[in-house]
């Protein structure tokens, strides 16, 4: 008897792979998370080391008494989407202060990150508009071309001069425009764009550029805006994106566009209208983050030397590491079954990272990938370098293990 | 003007475009699923479309290639854009 079920038995199979070595890396559950770096299961304490907590504030003093202010306020839910039940004052201060900083005259905040992208994204494209997007994008991003009914084609990851080519080769657009679409820092390898190059070649073309910056903002450029701002280009970039489960330490997501006409896609982008709106509480934290990151240098700081520290550590011990000192930091592992099998050991020995495996990695990696914390301290980060120098050690023991889990019945 | 290839010529070029997501050496036939039978995942079609792409100096849409199922209808929606 068939069931509908039955096209997932590959990757049920993965999964079962999965739990004869371990726990179910994508499905951990914490008994309690103590602050931003510490968290436990079962009795013990768990060195958070995969959280993109960026700035370490989810516990920041004035981001949770905004948060808890505006529940006494304003309640614990907004029953409905912005456009049905109308918008709080929080969401419209919010709006204000991230266009404020980003010195750019529209911004529409949004429930979650996943939902900014697939909302700006389907609006912004039409039919006869073709968009350029980076072969690592983020499934958000993905997703989100495929609610437009516009051409989309992908360019080689970070590689201006292969988007020129491909904008060259498409041609003449007739009646439409093109929209490439890139990120800030990537989220699995840690890698930047080379948005300065990205802006001239989308505009020399007569494109306009989006990018998301959701694991660059508050992390990167002067007064944190991200990427964008790092490379001096913030006021040539024609969308940025954003997420405010991040940096921003709460959840939600933002678009912010130089052009005023942008506030049109309130009325046409579905995943915002038909979407209850971003909870009081979620908008007020948010909103007191903002200021931390726009005063954020020192945490900034901290958080480039744990990079820097991390980096080196795990380069002395022969790990490979896909890109240059970042708050992310991924280690290619040989295969899925060894990178769950280590996943597990560093759980097992107090540290929580990332299992990443394909298809949500670029070139079907398998990788342990690990985002830090201005929260973090030296200490920490020498246990984890620690803890993956015995890892190391243990290879030969963890492989014996592995065998015979796999071999067990 | 250069000769458009045939579909024979296409075929061989996906084939040797397929060998890095093809580890276990599965039979390449044109009635094979792509990520059904040859277990080439999303990404990697992604990745093998952007070689037909400039190898052969064509653009090949994403919402086309979701429509694509086996390697046989690859070598004709090649074939179509190459023919032109």
């Amino acid at each position: 008897m068939s069931s509908i079920f039955d096209k997932y038995s590959p990757l049920k199979s993965r999964v079962d792979m999965m739990m004869k070595i371990g726990r179910d890396a994508l499905g951990v559950q914490f008994d309690d998370i103590i602050n931003a770096t510490r968290g436990r299961i079962g009795n013990r304490e768990i060195l958070l080391a995969g959280t993109n907590n960026y700035l370490g504030l989810t516990f920041d003093e004035d981001c949770v008494a905004a948060a808890k202010q505006a529940i006494d306020n304003h309640g614990t839910g907004t029953t409905g989407s912005r456009v049905a039940n109308g918008s709080y004052a929080e969401h419209v201060d919010l709006e204000k202060a991230l266009a404020d900083h980003f010195g750019m005259p529209s911004c529409v905040v949004f429930t979650t990150g996943y939902q900014t992208n697939l909302s700006a994204i389907s609006a912004l494209a039409g039919d006869k508009d073709v968009i350029f997007m980076d072969a690592d994008a983020h499934a958000c991003i993905i997703d989100g071309t495929r609610l437009t009914g516009a051409s989309t084609f992908r360019f080689r990851h970070n590689s201006p001069e292969d988007l020129d080519k491909r904008l060259s080769r498409h041609g003449d657009i007739q009646d439409g425009h093109a929209l490439v679409v890139i990120e800030g820092m990537y989220s699995m390898f840690g890698d930047i764009a080379p948005v300065d190059e990205f802006v001239d070649v989308t505009h020399r073309h007569g494109g306009y550029l989006f990018i998301d910056e959701a694991h660059s903002y508050g992390i990167f450029g002067e007064t944190g805006c991200g990427i964008a701002e790092e490379q001096g280009v913030l006021d040539q970039v024609d969308f940025i994106s954003g997420t405010f489960s991040k940096s921003l330490a709460s959840v939600g997501g933002f678009c912010a566009s130089k052009h005023p006409e942008f506030e049109i896609t309130r009325k046409v982008m579905r995943p915002y209208m038909f979407t209850a709106s971003a909870t009081p509480s979620n908008i007020s934290a948010a909103r007191a983050a903002v200021e931390k990151v726009k005063t954020g240098d020192h945490l900034r700081k901290n958080l480039k030397e744990r990079a820097q520290q991390l980096h080196a550590g795990l380069s002395e011990l022969g790990y490979d590491l896909c890109a240059d000192p970042s708050p992310v930091i991924a280690a290619r592992r040989p295969n899925e079954a060894v990178a769950a099998l280590e996943w597990n050991w560093l759980l097992e020995n107090g540290v929580y990272v990332n299992l990443a495996v394909p298809p949500g990695t670029p070139q079907s990696s398998s990788l342990l990938r690990i985002s830090l914390s201005a929260a973090h301290t030296e200490q920490d980060v020498n246990k984890i370098v620690e803890t993956f120098g015995a890892m190391k050690n243990a290879q030969g023991e963890m492989m014996n293990d592995m065998a015979s889990k796999l071999a067990a019945e | 003007m250069s000769t458009s290839p045939s579909r024979d010529e296409i075929f061989d070029k996906i084939c040797e475009l397929l060998k890095p997501y093809n580890p276990q050496n599965r039979e390449i036939l044109k009635e094979s699923g792509i990520m059904s039978d040859l277990e080439v995942d999303s990404v990697a079609v992604f990745d093998l479309v952007m070689g037909l792409e400039d190898h052969y100096d064509i653009s090949i849409p994403m919402e086309m290639v979701s429509d694509i199922k086996t390697v046989g209808e690859l070598v004709n929606a090649v074939k179509e854009l190459t023919s032109e």
